[in-house]
Parts: C-alpha cells; structure tokens; sequence
C-alpha cells in the first residue's frame, strides 16, 4: 500500500498534465490510511456552577492518528469535538508560557511539552496541579503563588546607577544566572513541593525562591543583603526539605533545588 | 487601605453540613491571627487585593540560618562520634558518652519538632500545635534527665548497645 501511493507520488509529475478539476483524479497519490488508534484520557471536571458536585474524572476516547503528538493536541481535539465546556489554559503551545501545567499521569508538567503515551491499552489520568484551589476543571487558582512571587521584589533593585550607560556585567557573573533565568513559572515544581502543599500560606515554594535567588546572585543588585534577610525565619524558605521533587518535576529541566541550597548556604556563611 | 482589603477568591464556597469530623477539623483549625490566609473549605481568603505581594514574617537568625547551621552540624558530627562508640568503651569515656546521649535527644527533637512545625504548627492548629510543641518539649527534658540517670547511675548508652549487640 505504501509502496503503490509512493510510486503514484513518484511519477506524478510525468503523467500528470495541468487538468480540469473534474478530470478523474487518477494522477493523485492516495492518502495512506492510518489505523485507528483509540486511547482512553481521564481528566479531571469540576464545574464551579454546581458545587454541590463533587470533582469526577471523565472518560474521552480519541484516535491518536487523528491526534497531534502532545497532550496539548488531545486536549484541545477533546474541547473542539467532543466535549466544548472542557477547560484548561494554554497558550503559546510550545513550553515558553508555562499556561498549560497540569499533573499528566501523576507528573506535574507542560501538556503542550508531554508526548502521549502512545500504549492504547493505557488510559492517561489528567488532573491540575495538585493541592491548589482549582476554578474549574484543569485551571488552578494560582493568585497566591504569584503574591507570593511578587514579594521577592523580582526585579533590579540597586541604588548605585552607573554614570553612564547600562549596568556592565562580566561573562563569569552572567554564568551564574544560566538555569535560573529561563523558569517560566508554570508552577509545576511548586506544586510538587509536599511542603508547599502543607505550609503554602507560608512557605514561598521551589520556583518563588529559585528567582529570590536569581536576584540575589546577580552581579548588578545591591540589595542582596536585604533579599537575604527577609528570608531568615522559619517558613519562608527553611520548610524546604530537600525533597528534589521540584528538580525532578522541571518541565524545563531546571534544577530549583540547587539554587535553594545556595541560599541557604549562602544565609549560613553569612 | 490596600492591606484591610480582604480578596475574596474567585471560587465560590461549597458549605457542607458540619458532620462530627468537619467540626472538629473547624475547632482545631480556627484562624490565628498572624496567619496570611483564612482556612475555610471552598477556595482561600488572601490577604490584600491581587496586586498586593505576601507579606515576610519579622527576620529572625536564630529561627532561619542558626538553626539550620546546628542542625547540619549536629547530624554530620552524629556520624563520626557513633563510629568513635563503637571504637571505644563508655565507661572510660564517661564524658563522651554523655555527649553522645545528649546529641542524639536533639538531633531527635529538631526531627520531631520539624515534623510539628510542618503539619501541625499553631497557625492552622490553634489547640493541637501547642499541645503537640509542649509535649515534645516535656519528652525530651524527661529523655534528658533519663540518659543523665543512665550514664551516671547505670553502665551508659554505648555500654548497653554494645550489651544488646552481643546479647
């Protein structure tokens, strides 16, 4: 089958004049039929116009060869053609805004940057990001972690403007913010933390204090000190326990533990 | 004006009828006065309007990098002196042993206390954190004072594991 379509593509161009387009269709390559490929998704629904309900999972059967390859693709071919009050964010489709985190078969990550598992004996579960209010469905209520984001001051902060010209930095110290900068603060390592999901009133959270850090170890800010100060009390920072969940769950493969023990090795060598 | 705000979320609150174990979770979790949020079922009460960051606990070392610092060092040195128990004998170390019994009651207290700090702290647990912090406290004051008996009254710690080792 494959073969016959290739060679009909293959020698398309001799036989194929420029025709009406009602001539017989003879010339044309046949589309290779793909198999169907049905997959079972269970996703999360909770509809906030009827709170007396409690959150099910809802069972969608898609043909994976009718399917982008991410999960992203199943969900929006769900929300087009089966099922238009699904709900869940998404936006840029290519890991740069973090709008689509989600828990994908119990690992918080980006669904426009998770490949479908393409098993159809296995059914894939979607849920939000764990242990957050949700709004409806797979949208989490993220307006606390970004209070909480807010509170690092997450920009320059120096009192000492250069006489001329833009703050100058050495290639050594611009190093240092390679694996810090590039967080899109998708929220999946912090929701990840167990911390987090116990003291999250309190404790900022592996992304929150990833970029505390980032701050703190540009060579450009002066307030340093202050950035480290505000940090030195019990549940800001020192609920992380070094659960490396947050290393682990990285949809970008950032590693937010490491800068949390150099904070904390930095605040301990003060 | 911006901190008497109260933000409301923009989830709407289910309120379900208060069985015998929601009830209890309510006495237990009423709001501490210091706390950021509100903890009511249905969606969170935050502090501010949206645009207003969290706010920091007052600075304090000796809750942040102090007690972090002794912690570290306390379990490292753990490791070396239960190595030197097992060189050495007790009874001729007396002092060392008491070292030993009393590093390891703290080590075991800044382990439990970590525990009540991280699921049972007083904000969300008005009645039961303090209980649970004064408990642990009590205990390990009653340890203290039973390891010291121990090690001045009786053969000491390293003395009787190496007893049950070969036992």
């Amino acid at each position: 089958m494959q073969v016959l379509a290739k060679t009909a593509r293959a020698s398309a161009p001799r036989f194929c004049m420029r025709s009406f387009a009602s001539s017989a269709e003879r010339c044309q390559a046949t589309p290779i039929e793909k198999p169907v490929l049905n997959k079972e998704f269970k996703i999360y629904r909770w509809n906030p116009d009827e709170p007396a309900n409690k959150p099910t999972l809802q069972s969608f059967t898609i043909d994976l060869n009718q399917t982008g390859p991410m999960i992203l693709d199943a969900l929006i071919k769900i929300k087009n053609e089966i099922d238009p009050t699904l709900t869940f964010r998404r936006s840029c489709r290519e890991g740069i805004c973090g709008s689509c985190a989600m828990n994908i078969d119990g690992q918080n990550t980006l669904a426009c940057l998770c490949r479908i598992d393409r098993n159809p004996s296995k059914n894939s579960k979607i849920y939000p990001l764990p242990h957050m209010y949700i709004v409806k469905d797979l949208v989490p209520d993220l307006t606390l972690f970004y209070k909480q984001y807010k509170s690092i001051k997450p920009y320059l902060q120096n009192d000492n403007l250069p006489e001329q010209g833009e703050f100058l930095q050495s290639q050594e110290d611009r190093k240092k913010l390679d694996g810090m900068y590039e967080c899109i603060l998708c929220a999946c390592c912090t929701t990840s933390c167990p911390s987090y999901w116990w003291n999250q009133d309190e404790y900022l959270g592996p992304a929150t204090l990833m970029q505390a850090y980032r701050w703190i170890a540009d060579s450009r800010d002066s307030y340093g000190a202050q950035r480290k100060e505000q940090l030195q009390n019990e549940m800001s920072m020192y609920r992380c326990h070094t659960i490396f969940n947050c290393a682990r769950t990285c949809p970008k493969g950032l590693n937010p533990a490491e800068a949390i023990a150099k904070i904390k090795l930095e605040l301990a060598a003060d | 004006m911006a901190s008497s705000v109260i933000l409301r979320s923009t989830l709407p609150r289910t309120f379900t009828s208060a069985t015998g174990r929601n009830s209890l979770r309510f006495a237990l979790q009423v709001r501490a006065a210091s706390s950021t949020t509100q903890y009511v079922p249905g969606g969170p009460i935050l502090k501010g309007t949206v645009n207003d960051p969290t706010e920091f606990p007052p600075p304090s070392r000796t809750h942040g990098s102090y007690h972090w610092a002794f912690e570290r060092l306390l379990a490292a040195s753990l490791v070396p002196m239960t190595a030197a128990a097992f060189v050495t004998s007790g009874s001729s170390y007396p002092v060392f042993d008491g070292l030993l019994g009393l590093s390891l009651v703290m080590h075991s207290h800044i382990g439990f206390d970590s525990m009540v700090v991280d699921y049972v702290h007083k904000r969300k647990f008005p009645v039961l954190g303090p209980i649970l912090t004064w408990t642990l406290r009590s205990a390990t004051v009653g340890v203290l004072v039973g390891v010291y008996q121990f090690n001045t009254n009786d053969i000491g710690l390293t003395e009787l594991i190496a007893k049950v080792w070969t036992a």
